[in-house]
């Protein structure tokens, strides 16, 4: 018996490609090309740049200093993003559940269409999504004209450029990516456990808030991770939508990096937002558990 | 009486979640065929537009930059990612939490932040080229990370022991390899392929901050047309291909899985 067993181990060790040429590749590209360009804007937050631009060596805390004091506004920009990020995360938690909910439970045959149709407009491109609200929603704008010309309002709407509008674009884009891990969790759930519940006497509404929510807990922070965070640091909804007027926290990273090239500043700004997201994502794996890690791959 | 009420409010939140996820898409596809330059009013049906897109050679350009981009991504972050997925889920060892942990960082964290840490990195640190080497690997760093769960996903699926029915039968390694191992793997690799394509040719945020001067993709050639709103007809028209393209993959991709099901 145990002879045949660890013949058997030795096959399948054997059998198997070694563990360096399979997970190798990978962790050399993810040391080189995602902890290596972090490693550096660790480093260039703590560089200075001269009078004309040039970055000069040496250990400085200055730039800390120049956003703790206000500098740029980025503070300022961290908490409206913070702001912005958690209420798009609760109305998208508020439509996503309840349609998650709806497709394990009536979806039947139709479960994959229905899946479908919040999956596909997640996978067209970020610039179109974006576009293709602004075109509904602005003014002039399709809405305002259909409605107009209905007669149902006399002067058009306009909710362009403002925070509410930066809101609706981050829901309109986040929105599938809260619901496909939620989804995950609640069709794992073993649906014995839903009728235990019953049969022990619980009414539909109990048996929700005692069996069904917290067995999707999972789901809902590991949607919250895939919603919360790229919310946070969004900057192209803000910049299309917000109409430059009304700024996140990646709205003045992009500014610094690209547009004034000032890299230590923007490193340090960088740092800043990366210190937060991990913070919340730990809180989410806390608060949510392992499934929550699970459930976002 | 309760639980009445409680299901119409459920759907009616599930009915505003699709009907806020479809209509600016819906409209924007209708209004790529209105002829009016400005698109908010409608006129008439044209499909003028789609003439004129062919014609404008600089999206021809960017269109066929994407492309190149995407293809080199999708066939070098399939195979890292795969292969990966493959030792993640075959092998314990030491450093594998941290290697699953690690791979996750890149999807996670916002892409801004890593778009910006890749821009300093590339022009200041490692000195690669801004055009299409950064583009291409900054791709490859996003990208196969989706391989490697979308592998692991289906490897719990495969049923291994043919695998060791192959040796058992007297193939050798590399043999077994090639006969069982990547044909068991196939559905795994195209599922990967298939997601990380669109993923690459639509990506935004990361190509802008590390395209430099004069790679231009498709979606950077949109976002110029935006910002100086030129023939904003125009971009509906793009857009709808944008829409199409992927909306064909996922379709492709769970014709596979029910074939396969079948097959089972």
């Amino acid at each position: 018996m145990g002879l045949g067993k660890k013949a058997r181990k030795f096959l399948t060790t054997k059998l198997n490609l070694p563990v360096l040429p399979t997970a190798g590749p990978i962790s050399l590209w993810i040391v080189l090309f995602v902890f290596a360009p972090i490693g550096v804007i660790v480093y260039f937050s703590f560089l200075t740049t001269g009078p004309s631009g040039d970055i000069v060596p040496g250990f400085s805390l200055k730039n800390y200093a120049f956003l703790l004091l206000g500098g740029s506004g980025y503070g300022e920009a961290i908490l409206r993003s913070l702001f912005y990020a958690l209420v798009t995360n609760i109305v998208c938690l508020c439509i996503g559940y309840p349609t998650a909910y709806w497709i394990v439970r009536y979806g039947g045959r139709f479960k994959s269409l229905f899946l479908f149709l919040v999956i596909a407009p997640s996978w067209s491109c970020y610039v179109v999504r974006i576009y293709a609200l602004k075109q509904l929603v602005g003014s002039p704008g399709v809405l305002n004209n259909f409605l107009l010309n209905l007669g149902l309002i006399s002067t058009p709407f306009n909710i362009l450029y403002t925070p509410t509008a930066v809101v609706v674009g981050l829901i309109y884009i986040w929105l599938p990516f809260m619901l496909l891990p939620i989804y995950a969790s609640l069709e794992g759930i073993d649906p014995a456990l839903l009728e235990a519940s019953l049969d022990l006497g619980a009414t539909p509404g109990w048996q929700f808030l005692t069996v069904t929510l917290p067995l999707s807990k999972g789901g809902i922070f590991g949607g919250t991770i895939l919603t919360f965070i790229p919310a946070l640091g969004d900057w192209l909804v803000p910049l299309l939508i917000g109409g430059n007027k009304v700024w996140m926290a990646g709205n003045l990273i992009e500014h610094y990096f690209v547009v004034r090239g000032n890299l230590p500043i923007g490193s340090s700004m960088a740092v800043v937002l990366t210190a937060t997201v991990v913070l919340l994502i730990y809180l989410c794996i806390k608060l949510g558990g392992e499934e929550a890690v699970e459930r976002i791959m | 009486m309760k639980s009445s009420r409680s299901g119409t409010i459920l759907l009616s939140l599930v009915v505003v979640g699709y009907v806020f996820l479809w209509t600016p898409i819906i409209v924007l596809g209708l209004f790529s065929f209105n002829s009016s330059t400005f698109g908010v009013k409608w006129e008439s049906l044209t499909s003028r537009w789609y003439v004129e897109l062919f014609q404008e050679t600089a999206i021809i350009d960017s269109v066929l930059t994407s492309l190149v981009i995407a293809c080199v991504t999708t066939v070098v972050a399939t195979a890292i990612g795969t292969i990966a997925g493959y030792g993640l889920y075959k092998h314990k060892f030491a450093g594998r939490r941290v290697l699953r942990m690690s791979i996750l960082l890149p999807i996670t964290v916002p892409y801004v932040i890593m778009a910006g840490a890749l821009l300093v990195y590339f022009s200041s640190i490692a000195h690669v080229p801004l055009g299409y080497p950064s583009i291409i690997i900054a791709h490859i760093s996003f990208s196969a990370p989706l391989a490697v769960f979308v592998t692991l996903g289906r490897m719990q699926r495969i049923d291994w022991s043919l695998e060791e029915a192959s040796i058992d039968l007297g193939a050798d390694r590399i043999t077994t390899w090639r006969k069982v191992t990547i044909p068991l793997l196939l559905p795994a690799i195209f599922a990967s392929a298939v997601l990380i394509f669109p993923w690459s040719f639509n990506d935004f945020t990361i190509t802008y901050f590390v395209a430099g001067v004069g790679t231009t993709t498709l979606p950077l050639y949109l976002y110029s047309m935006l910002q100086y709103s030129l023939k904003p007809v125009l971009i509906n028209a793009i857009s709808l291909i944008f829409i199409i393209t992927p909306t064909i993959g996922i379709l492709l991709l769970s014709y596979l899985q029910r074939e396969k099901q079948r097959v089972r």
